[in-house]
Protein backbone atom coordinates (compact mmCIF):
# COMPACT_ATOMS: atom_id res chain seq x y z
CA UNK A 1 0.00 0.00 0.00
CA UNK A 2 2.26 2.79 -1.16
CA UNK A 3 0.84 6.10 -0.24
CA UNK A 4 -1.46 4.87 2.04
CA UNK A 5 -0.63 5.96 5.75
CA UNK A 6 1.18 9.28 4.39
CA UNK A 7 0.18 12.31 5.89
CA UNK A 8 0.82 15.93 5.21
CA UNK A 9 0.11 18.01 8.23
CA UNK A 10 -0.99 22.11 6.96
CA UNK A 11 -4.19 22.86 5.32
CA UNK A 12 -7.48 22.28 5.60
CA UNK A 13 -8.23 18.78 6.48
CA UNK A 14 -4.96 18.23 7.00
CA UNK A 15 -4.57 18.57 10.90
CA UNK A 16 -3.44 15.54 12.85
CA UNK A 17 -6.39 13.98 14.89
CA UNK A 18 -6.89 14.79 18.28
CA UNK A 19 -7.73 11.64 20.80
CA UNK A 20 -9.26 13.97 23.47
CA UNK A 21 -11.87 15.41 20.43
CA UNK A 22 -12.61 11.50 20.21
CA UNK A 23 -12.91 10.93 24.13
CA UNK A 24 -15.58 13.96 24.19
CA UNK A 25 -17.30 12.91 21.47
CA UNK A 26 -17.66 9.43 22.28
CA UNK A 27 -19.05 10.96 25.73
CA UNK A 28 -21.49 13.14 23.82
CA UNK A 29 -22.35 9.92 21.93
CA UNK A 30 -22.88 8.01 25.01
CA UNK A 31 -24.68 10.80 26.96
CA UNK A 32 -27.36 10.93 24.13
CA UNK A 33 -27.56 6.89 24.07
CA UNK A 34 -28.25 7.01 27.47
CA UNK A 35 -30.77 9.48 27.07
CA UNK A 36 -32.77 7.88 24.16
CA UNK A 37 -33.01 5.19 25.82
CA UNK A 38 -33.74 5.99 30.13
CA UNK A 39 -35.32 9.02 29.34
CA UNK A 40 -38.53 10.00 27.15
CA UNK A 41 -37.49 11.28 23.62
CA UNK A 42 -36.22 14.65 24.06
CA UNK A 43 -37.98 17.38 21.44
CA UNK A 44 -34.64 18.21 19.84
CA UNK A 45 -34.31 14.49 18.78
CA UNK A 46 -37.63 14.21 16.91
CA UNK A 47 -37.10 17.40 15.22
CA UNK A 48 -33.63 16.35 14.05
CA UNK A 49 -35.04 13.13 12.85
CA UNK A 50 -37.59 15.30 10.98
CA UNK A 51 -34.82 17.21 9.58
CA UNK A 52 -32.51 14.35 8.28
CA UNK A 53 -36.16 12.39 6.55
CA UNK A 54 -36.81 15.86 4.57
CA UNK A 55 -33.37 16.46 3.31
CA UNK A 56 -32.67 12.61 2.58
CA UNK A 57 -35.78 11.86 1.16
CA UNK A 58 -35.01 13.58 -2.25
CA UNK A 59 -31.83 11.57 -2.63
CA UNK A 60 -33.83 8.51 -1.44
CA UNK A 61 -36.36 9.07 -3.96
CA UNK A 62 -33.39 9.34 -6.38
CA UNK A 63 -31.96 5.79 -5.53
CA UNK A 64 -35.73 3.89 -5.46
CA UNK A 65 -36.23 4.87 -9.15
CA UNK A 66 -34.09 2.51 -10.39
CA UNK A 67 -33.88 -0.14 -7.59
CA UNK A 68 -38.08 -0.61 -8.52
CA UNK A 69 -36.96 -0.96 -12.13
CA UNK A 70 -34.80 -3.21 -11.93
CA UNK A 71 -36.94 -5.39 -8.86
CA UNK A 72 -39.72 -4.93 -11.87
CA UNK A 73 -38.46 -6.60 -14.42
CA UNK A 74 -36.64 -9.55 -12.02
CA UNK A 75 -40.56 -9.75 -10.88
CA UNK A 76 -41.62 -9.92 -14.33
CA UNK A 77 -38.90 -12.73 -15.21
CA UNK A 78 -40.34 -14.70 -12.53
CA UNK A 79 -44.28 -14.28 -13.56
CA UNK A 80 -43.34 -16.16 -16.66
CA UNK A 81 -42.64 -19.13 -15.16
CA UNK A 82 -45.47 -18.86 -12.29
CA UNK A 83 -47.99 -17.69 -14.92
CA UNK A 84 -50.36 -20.98 -14.62
CA UNK A 85 -50.19 -21.44 -11.43
CA UNK A 86 -51.29 -17.76 -10.87
CA UNK A 87 -54.02 -18.15 -13.54
CA UNK A 88 -55.12 -20.94 -11.52
CA UNK A 89 -55.24 -19.63 -8.45
CA UNK A 90 -56.87 -16.21 -9.46
CA UNK A 91 -59.32 -17.92 -10.91
CA UNK A 92 -60.62 -19.72 -7.86
CA UNK A 93 -60.03 -15.83 -6.11
CA UNK A 94 -62.54 -14.55 -8.36
CA UNK A 95 -65.27 -17.26 -8.48
CA UNK A 96 -64.92 -16.50 -4.24
CA UNK A 97 -64.80 -12.68 -4.97
CA UNK A 98 -68.47 -13.35 -7.52
CA UNK A 99 -69.96 -15.27 -4.10
CA UNK A 100 -68.88 -12.96 -2.00
CA UNK A 101 -69.91 -9.83 -4.29
CA UNK A 102 -73.48 -11.67 -4.38
CA UNK A 103 -73.65 -11.34 -0.61
CA UNK A 104 -72.78 -7.66 -0.41
CA UNK A 105 -75.20 -6.92 -2.89
CA UNK A 106 -78.01 -8.42 -0.20
CA UNK A 107 -76.51 -6.99 2.62
CA UNK A 108 -76.39 -3.30 1.34
CA UNK A 109 -80.36 -3.45 0.85
CA UNK A 110 -80.37 -4.52 4.93
CA UNK A 111 -77.75 -1.61 5.78
CA UNK A 112 -79.58 0.50 3.73
CA UNK A 113 -83.00 0.30 5.64
CA UNK A 114 -80.62 0.24 8.83
CA UNK A 115 -79.70 3.85 7.46
CA UNK A 116 -82.90 5.01 7.38
CA UNK A 117 -83.54 4.57 10.54
CA UNK A 118 -82.94 7.97 12.81
CA UNK A 119 -80.82 6.42 15.18
CA UNK A 120 -77.71 5.92 13.01
CA UNK A 121 -75.24 8.05 11.95
CA UNK A 122 -72.60 7.34 9.46
CA UNK A 123 -69.05 7.34 10.77
CA UNK A 124 -66.76 9.88 9.27
CA UNK A 125 -65.65 9.34 6.04
CA UNK A 126 -61.73 8.32 5.43
CA UNK A 127 -59.62 9.71 2.84
CA UNK A 128 -56.27 7.73 2.77
CA UNK A 129 -53.23 8.86 1.74
CA UNK A 130 -51.38 7.34 -1.28
CA UNK A 131 -47.32 7.23 -1.02
CA UNK A 132 -44.77 5.31 -2.09
CA UNK A 133 -41.64 3.62 -0.04
CA UNK A 134 -39.03 5.70 -0.67
CA UNK A 135 -36.24 4.05 2.22
CA UNK A 136 -36.28 1.52 4.48
CA UNK A 137 -34.33 1.10 7.45
CA UNK A 138 -31.51 -2.35 6.41
CA UNK A 139 -30.62 -2.63 9.53
CA UNK A 140 -30.52 -5.93 11.86
CA UNK A 141 -32.71 -4.51 14.33
CA UNK A 142 -34.38 -1.24 13.60
CA UNK A 143 -37.46 -2.20 11.08
CA UNK A 144 -39.11 0.89 9.54
CA UNK A 145 -39.71 2.19 6.17
CA UNK A 146 -39.61 6.09 4.53
CA UNK A 147 -42.45 7.09 2.35
CA UNK A 148 -42.53 10.18 0.37
CA UNK A 149 -45.52 11.85 1.66
CA UNK A 150 -45.50 14.20 4.88
CA UNK A 151 -47.20 17.08 6.98
CA UNK A 152 -48.18 18.72 3.70
CA UNK A 153 -50.37 15.43 2.56
CA UNK A 154 -51.72 15.73 5.66
CA UNK A 155 -49.97 12.70 7.20
CA UNK A 156 -49.69 13.24 11.05
CA UNK A 157 -48.27 10.67 13.95
CA UNK A 158 -50.14 7.50 14.87
CA UNK A 159 -51.92 7.02 11.45
CA UNK A 160 -51.81 3.50 10.06
CA UNK A 161 -50.64 2.62 6.98
CA UNK A 162 -51.94 -0.65 4.99
CA UNK A 163 -50.46 -2.28 1.61
CA UNK A 164 -52.69 -4.55 -0.70
CA UNK A 165 -52.65 -6.94 1.56
CA UNK A 166 -53.07 -5.82 5.34
CA UNK A 167 -51.72 -3.30 8.01
CA UNK A 168 -47.50 -2.60 7.73
CA UNK A 169 -47.06 -0.40 10.28
CA UNK A 170 -47.68 3.41 11.81
CA UNK A 171 -46.08 6.42 11.24
CA UNK A 172 -43.69 7.52 13.93
CA UNK A 173 -41.95 10.78 12.69
CA UNK A 174 -43.22 13.51 10.33
CA UNK A 175 -41.57 16.02 7.90
CA UNK A 176 -42.84 18.51 5.66
CA UNK A 177 -42.67 15.93 2.43
CA UNK A 178 -41.63 12.87 4.05
CA UNK A 179 -42.95 10.51 6.99
CA UNK A 180 -41.14 7.25 8.58
CA UNK A 181 -43.32 4.38 9.16
CA UNK A 182 -42.72 1.65 12.09
CA UNK A 183 -43.19 -1.50 10.80
CA UNK A 184 -45.12 -4.04 12.91
CA UNK A 185 -41.45 -6.25 13.44
CA UNK A 186 -39.80 -3.31 14.98
CA UNK A 187 -39.30 -3.99 18.81
CA UNK A 188 -40.75 -0.82 19.52
CA UNK A 189 -43.80 -1.76 17.32
CA UNK A 190 -46.93 -2.19 19.92
CA UNK A 191 -50.66 -2.49 18.29
CA UNK A 192 -53.59 -3.47 19.82
CA UNK A 193 -55.63 -6.74 17.92
CA UNK A 194 -58.10 -9.06 18.08
CA UNK A 195 -58.24 -12.65 16.56
CA UNK A 196 -61.23 -13.31 14.71
CA UNK A 197 -62.92 -16.48 15.26
CA UNK A 198 -61.65 -16.76 18.82
CA UNK A 199 -62.98 -13.50 19.92
CA UNK A 200 -60.28 -12.53 22.15
CA UNK A 201 -57.87 -9.06 22.79
CA UNK A 202 -54.05 -8.64 22.80
CA UNK A 203 -50.80 -6.88 22.28
CA UNK A 204 -49.29 -7.44 19.14
CA UNK A 205 -45.52 -6.81 19.68
CA UNK A 206 -42.57 -6.85 17.10
CA UNK A 207 -39.52 -8.64 18.30
CA UNK A 208 -37.21 -7.99 15.14
CA UNK A 209 -37.86 -11.36 13.75
CA UNK A 210 -40.64 -11.44 10.75
CA UNK A 211 -43.38 -12.83 13.07
CA UNK A 212 -44.15 -10.44 15.38
CA UNK A 213 -46.25 -12.25 18.44
CA UNK A 214 -49.47 -11.26 20.23
CA UNK A 215 -49.16 -11.09 24.29
CA UNK A 216 -52.88 -12.09 25.36
CA UNK A 217 -55.00 -10.02 28.21
CA UNK A 218 -54.53 -12.30 31.37
CA UNK A 219 -58.34 -12.82 31.91
CA UNK A 220 -58.45 -13.70 27.74
CA UNK A 221 -59.71 -17.54 27.49
CA UNK A 222 -57.58 -18.50 24.36
CA UNK A 223 -58.67 -22.01 24.35
CA UNK A 224 -60.94 -21.14 21.11
CA UNK A 225 -57.21 -20.24 19.73
CA UNK A 226 -56.33 -22.02 16.80
CA UNK A 227 -53.90 -21.83 13.62
CA UNK A 228 -54.82 -20.01 10.68
CA UNK A 229 -57.43 -17.54 12.41
CA UNK A 230 -57.48 -13.71 10.86
CA UNK A 231 -55.97 -11.30 13.43
CA UNK A 232 -57.06 -7.93 13.26
CA UNK A 233 -56.71 -3.94 14.57
CA UNK A 234 -59.00 -4.12 17.47
CA UNK A 235 -59.18 0.28 17.55
CA UNK A 236 -58.54 -0.19 21.53
CA UNK A 237 -56.72 2.95 22.74
CA UNK A 238 -58.70 4.99 19.57
CA UNK A 239 -54.91 5.30 17.87
CA UNK A 240 -56.52 3.17 14.90
CA UNK A 241 -59.25 1.53 12.80
CA UNK A 242 -60.82 -1.10 14.00
CA UNK A 243 -60.72 -4.12 11.48
CA UNK A 244 -57.33 -3.44 9.60
CA UNK A 245 -56.35 -7.01 8.79
CA UNK A 246 -52.88 -8.14 9.78
CA UNK A 247 -52.23 -11.86 9.91
CA UNK A 248 -52.91 -15.00 10.47
CA UNK A 249 -52.14 -16.81 13.71
CA UNK A 250 -49.47 -19.40 13.63
CA UNK A 251 -48.13 -21.97 16.83
CA UNK A 252 -50.29 -20.03 19.59
CA UNK A 253 -50.00 -20.83 23.08
CA UNK A 254 -51.51 -20.03 26.09
CA UNK A 255 -49.93 -16.69 27.00
CA UNK A 256 -48.82 -15.77 23.50
CA UNK A 257 -49.15 -16.51 19.47
CA UNK A 258 -46.98 -15.63 16.48
CA UNK A 259 -48.56 -13.63 13.58
CA UNK A 260 -47.78 -14.17 9.90
CA UNK A 261 -48.10 -11.25 8.57
CA UNK A 262 -49.98 -10.88 5.65
CA UNK A 263 -48.05 -7.72 4.07
CA UNK A 264 -44.74 -8.56 2.57
CA UNK A 265 -42.10 -6.62 3.41
CA UNK A 266 -40.20 -6.86 0.74
CA UNK A 267 -42.34 -6.39 -1.77
CA UNK A 268 -44.03 -3.45 -0.30
CA UNK A 269 -43.61 -0.45 -2.76
CA UNK A 270 -47.18 1.78 -3.00
CA UNK A 271 -48.91 2.29 0.51
CA UNK A 272 -51.93 3.79 1.84
CA UNK A 273 -51.76 5.76 5.09
CA UNK A 274 -54.78 5.98 6.75
CA UNK A 275 -56.17 9.21 7.54
CA UNK A 276 -58.46 8.23 10.62
CA UNK A 277 -59.08 10.01 13.72
CA UNK A 278 -60.98 8.75 16.80
CA UNK A 279 -63.54 10.93 17.06
CA UNK A 280 -64.85 9.93 20.21
CA UNK A 281 -69.07 10.80 21.26
CA UNK A 282 -70.11 14.04 20.54
CA UNK A 283 -71.92 15.89 22.54
CA UNK A 284 -75.39 15.66 21.11
CA UNK A 285 -74.78 11.57 20.90
CA UNK A 286 -73.91 11.06 24.46
CA UNK A 287 -77.46 13.55 25.22
CA UNK A 288 -78.92 10.89 23.05
CA UNK A 289 -77.26 8.40 25.04
CA UNK A 290 -78.80 9.39 28.20
CA UNK A 291 -82.26 9.22 26.86
CA UNK A 292 -82.38 5.82 25.51
CA UNK A 293 -79.80 3.00 26.41
CA UNK A 294 -80.57 1.35 22.63
CA UNK A 295 -78.74 4.53 20.76
CA UNK A 296 -75.59 3.00 20.20
CA UNK A 297 -73.11 4.03 17.74
CA UNK A 298 -70.39 1.96 16.36
CA UNK A 299 -67.34 4.60 17.57
CA UNK A 300 -64.57 4.02 15.48
CA UNK A 301 -66.51 2.21 13.29
CA UNK A 302 -64.94 3.72 10.00
CA UNK A 303 -64.81 -0.13 8.28
CA UNK A 304 -67.47 -3.08 7.69
CA UNK A 305 -65.44 -5.11 9.87
CA UNK A 306 -65.49 -3.27 12.96
CA UNK A 307 -69.38 -4.67 13.51
CA UNK A 308 -67.89 -8.34 13.18
CA UNK A 309 -66.68 -8.73 16.37
CA UNK A 310 -67.63 -7.03 19.82
CA UNK A 311 -64.05 -6.09 21.89
CA UNK A 312 -64.28 -7.79 25.84
CA UNK A 313 -64.49 -5.51 28.49
CA UNK A 314 -60.78 -5.88 29.90
CA UNK A 315 -58.27 -3.97 29.87
CA UNK A 316 -54.12 -4.31 30.27
CA UNK A 317 -51.51 -2.39 30.56
CA UNK A 318 -53.14 0.97 29.96
CA UNK A 319 -55.15 -0.37 26.97
CA UNK A 320 -58.80 0.28 27.00
CA UNK A 321 -61.14 -1.49 24.01
CA UNK A 322 -63.48 1.23 22.57
CA UNK A 323 -66.88 1.08 23.83
CA UNK A 324 -69.25 3.26 23.80
CA UNK A 325 -68.34 3.72 27.28
CA UNK A 326 -64.53 4.76 26.52
CA UNK A 327 -63.61 8.45 26.65
CA UNK A 328 -61.27 10.19 24.26
CA UNK A 329 -59.12 10.13 27.27
CA UNK A 330 -58.20 6.62 26.37
CA UNK A 331 -56.81 8.09 22.92
CA UNK A 332 -53.36 8.84 24.83
CA UNK A 333 -52.29 5.61 25.54
CA UNK A 334 -49.82 4.72 22.90
CA UNK A 335 -47.55 2.07 22.24
CA UNK A 336 -45.21 3.16 20.55
CA UNK A 337 -44.10 6.30 22.44
CA UNK B 1 -7.83 33.02 -8.21
CA UNK B 2 -5.72 30.31 -8.67
CA UNK B 3 -4.74 30.85 -4.82
CA UNK B 4 -9.12 29.58 -4.25
CA UNK B 5 -9.57 27.16 -6.95
CA UNK B 6 -6.78 25.18 -5.55
CA UNK B 7 -8.27 25.64 -1.73
CA UNK B 8 -11.58 24.54 -2.68
CA UNK B 9 -9.93 21.37 -4.52
CA UNK B 10 -8.11 20.69 -1.27
CA UNK B 11 -11.41 20.83 0.88
CA UNK B 12 -13.20 19.06 -1.62
CA UNK B 13 -10.50 15.98 -1.14
CA UNK B 14 -10.88 16.54 2.93
CA UNK B 15 -14.09 16.12 2.51
CA UNK B 16 -14.06 12.67 0.00
CA UNK B 17 -14.54 9.89 3.02
CA UNK B 18 -17.00 11.82 5.04
CA UNK B 19 -19.22 12.30 1.94
CA UNK B 20 -18.22 8.30 1.41
CA UNK B 21 -19.35 7.44 5.16
CA UNK B 22 -22.79 9.59 4.46
CA UNK B 23 -23.33 7.75 1.16
CA UNK B 24 -22.75 4.63 3.09
CA UNK B 25 -25.62 5.50 5.11
CA UNK B 26 -28.16 6.83 2.05
CA UNK B 27 -27.65 3.34 0.82
CA UNK B 28 -28.33 1.42 3.59
CA UNK B 29 -31.32 3.50 3.91
CA UNK B 30 -32.21 2.77 0.19
CA UNK B 31 -34.84 -0.18 -0.71
CA UNK B 32 -32.47 -2.02 -2.67
CA UNK B 33 -33.93 -5.45 -1.60
CA UNK B 34 -31.05 -7.46 -3.17
CA UNK B 35 -32.77 -10.89 -3.86
CA UNK B 36 -36.08 -9.63 -2.46
CA UNK B 37 -34.53 -8.31 0.84
CA UNK B 38 -32.60 -11.62 1.67
CA UNK B 39 -29.24 -10.18 1.43
CA UNK B 40 -28.88 -7.44 3.71
CA UNK B 41 -26.97 -4.06 2.27
CA UNK B 42 -23.54 -4.24 3.50
CA UNK B 43 -22.46 -1.44 5.96
CA UNK B 44 -19.86 0.43 4.17
CA UNK B 45 -19.56 3.59 6.94
CA UNK B 46 -17.75 0.64 9.30
CA UNK B 47 -15.66 0.36 6.18
CA UNK B 48 -15.07 3.93 5.62
CA UNK B 49 -14.76 4.14 9.23
CA UNK B 50 -11.58 1.77 9.88
CA UNK B 51 -10.18 2.57 6.71
CA UNK B 52 -9.46 5.88 6.99
CA UNK B 53 -8.78 5.88 10.07
CA UNK B 54 -5.54 3.15 9.60
CA UNK B 55 -4.63 4.96 6.18
CA UNK B 56 -5.33 8.43 6.76
CA UNK B 57 -7.17 9.81 10.24
CA UNK B 58 -6.50 13.18 9.33
CA UNK B 59 -9.02 12.87 6.25
CA UNK B 60 -11.80 11.47 8.67
CA UNK B 61 -11.35 13.44 11.94
CA UNK B 62 -13.56 11.93 14.69
CA UNK B 63 -15.97 14.68 13.87
CA UNK B 64 -16.66 13.55 11.26
CA UNK B 65 -17.14 10.14 12.49
CA UNK B 66 -19.52 11.28 14.87
CA UNK B 67 -21.89 13.18 11.98
CA UNK B 68 -22.09 9.50 10.12
CA UNK B 69 -23.02 8.01 12.87
CA UNK B 70 -25.72 10.45 13.98
CA UNK B 71 -27.24 10.71 10.35
CA UNK B 72 -27.41 6.64 10.47
CA UNK B 73 -29.12 7.26 13.69
CA UNK B 74 -31.31 9.80 12.93
CA UNK B 75 -32.35 8.04 9.44
CA UNK B 76 -32.70 4.63 10.97
CA UNK B 77 -35.23 6.01 13.69
CA UNK B 78 -33.19 3.73 16.10
CA UNK B 79 -31.86 5.22 19.40
CA UNK B 80 -30.02 8.73 18.97
CA UNK B 81 -26.23 8.46 19.99
CA UNK B 82 -25.88 4.52 19.16
CA UNK B 83 -24.36 4.32 15.95
CA UNK B 84 -21.84 7.39 16.75
CA UNK B 85 -20.60 5.42 19.75
CA UNK B 86 -20.14 2.24 17.82
CA UNK B 87 -18.11 3.97 15.20
CA UNK B 88 -15.87 6.24 17.65
CA UNK B 89 -15.32 2.91 19.59
CA UNK B 90 -14.07 1.00 16.11
CA UNK B 91 -11.79 4.92 15.21
CA UNK B 92 -10.12 4.57 19.13
CA UNK B 93 -9.45 0.52 18.58
CA UNK B 94 -7.99 1.31 15.04
CA UNK B 95 -6.07 4.59 16.19
CA UNK B 96 -4.39 2.55 18.88
CA UNK B 97 -3.27 -0.51 16.59
CA UNK B 98 -2.73 2.25 14.04
CA UNK B 99 1.39 1.17 13.63
CA UNK B 100 0.38 -2.47 14.11
CA UNK B 101 -1.37 -2.13 10.96
CA UNK B 102 0.66 0.26 8.88
CA UNK B 103 2.75 -2.00 6.45
CA UNK B 104 1.24 -5.12 6.70
CA UNK B 105 -0.92 -7.51 4.73
CA UNK B 106 -3.71 -7.17 3.61
CA UNK B 107 -5.15 -10.19 5.09
CA UNK B 108 -3.91 -9.09 8.12
CA UNK B 109 -5.53 -5.59 8.29
CA UNK B 110 -9.42 -7.67 6.80
CA UNK B 111 -8.68 -9.68 9.47
CA UNK B 112 -8.22 -6.44 11.93
CA UNK B 113 -11.39 -5.29 10.37
CA UNK B 114 -13.64 -8.57 11.25
CA UNK B 115 -12.53 -8.40 14.75
CA UNK B 116 -13.65 -4.66 14.88
CA UNK B 117 -17.10 -5.84 13.00
CA UNK B 118 -17.39 -8.55 15.74
CA UNK B 119 -16.83 -5.32 18.46
CA UNK B 120 -19.02 -3.35 16.65
CA UNK B 121 -21.75 -6.56 16.21
CA UNK B 122 -21.51 -6.98 20.14
CA UNK B 123 -22.40 -3.39 21.05
CA UNK B 124 -25.31 -3.42 18.80
CA UNK B 125 -27.26 -6.13 19.81
CA UNK B 126 -26.22 -5.41 23.54
CA UNK B 127 -27.82 -1.81 23.07
CA UNK B 128 -30.56 -3.27 21.11
CA UNK B 129 -31.63 -6.12 23.56
CA UNK B 130 -31.73 -3.62 26.54
CA UNK B 131 -33.76 -1.37 24.61
CA UNK B 132 -36.31 -4.45 23.58
CA UNK B 133 -35.76 -5.64 26.91
CA UNK B 134 -34.83 -9.50 26.12
CA UNK B 135 -32.40 -10.55 24.30
CA UNK B 136 -32.80 -10.37 20.59
CA UNK B 137 -32.74 -12.93 17.51
CA UNK B 138 -28.77 -12.20 16.19
CA UNK B 139 -28.73 -14.20 12.78
CA UNK B 140 -29.64 -11.26 10.68
CA UNK B 141 -26.59 -9.13 12.53
CA UNK B 142 -24.68 -11.93 11.91
CA UNK B 143 -26.04 -12.30 8.24
CA UNK B 144 -25.31 -8.48 7.88
CA UNK B 145 -22.01 -8.06 9.83
CA UNK B 146 -20.50 -11.31 7.58
CA UNK B 147 -21.77 -9.55 4.17
CA UNK B 148 -19.81 -6.58 5.38
CA UNK B 149 -16.58 -8.25 6.03
CA UNK B 150 -17.12 -10.49 2.90
CA UNK B 151 -17.12 -7.05 0.50
CA UNK B 152 -14.43 -5.15 2.69
CA UNK B 153 -10.92 -6.47 0.60
CA UNK B 154 -13.39 -5.45 -2.72
CA UNK B 155 -14.48 -1.68 -1.27
CA UNK B 156 -11.38 -1.33 0.68
CA UNK B 157 -9.22 -1.96 -2.70
CA UNK B 158 -11.80 0.74 -4.13
CA UNK B 159 -11.04 3.32 -1.05
CA UNK B 160 -7.26 2.67 -1.64
CA UNK B 161 -6.98 2.94 -5.37
CA UNK B 162 -8.96 6.63 -4.81
CA UNK B 163 -6.67 7.69 -2.01
CA UNK B 164 -3.43 6.89 -3.45
CA UNK B 165 -4.51 8.74 -7.23
CA UNK B 166 -7.04 11.43 -6.34
CA UNK B 167 -7.06 12.63 -2.49
CA UNK B 168 -3.19 12.53 -1.63
CA UNK B 169 -1.85 11.74 -5.45
CA UNK B 170 1.39 10.93 -4.57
Amino acid sequence: MVGLGQERREGIGRKPDSRVTLLLLFLVSFFFLLSSLYAAEASVFRKARESALEVASPVLSVFAGPAAFIQDRIGSVRDYFAVLEQNKALREENAALREWAREARSLRTIVATYEDLGAYRAPPPIAPINAFVVGETNDAFAHSMILNAGRKDSVARGQAVVDAEGLIGRIVDVSNSASRVLLLTDVQSRVPVYVEGAEIEGILAGRTSSRPTISFVLSADVSALEAGQTVFTSGAGGTLPRGLPIGEIVRPSAERAEVKLAANFAKTRLVRVINYEFTGLSEDVLEEGADSTDGIEEVGGADENAASAVAPNASVEGVTPVTPASTEASTTSDGAE
Amino acid sequence: MQDRAENLTRYVKAMTPTVFGLIGVLLLASPLRLVEGLVPIPLIPLVVVYFWSIYSPSYLPSVSVFAIGLFQDLLSGGPIGLWPCIYLFVQYLVLSQRSYFHGREQRVVWLGFTVAAVFSSFILWAVMSMLAGFPLPAWQLVIQMTSTIAVYPLVANGFAELHRRVIVEV
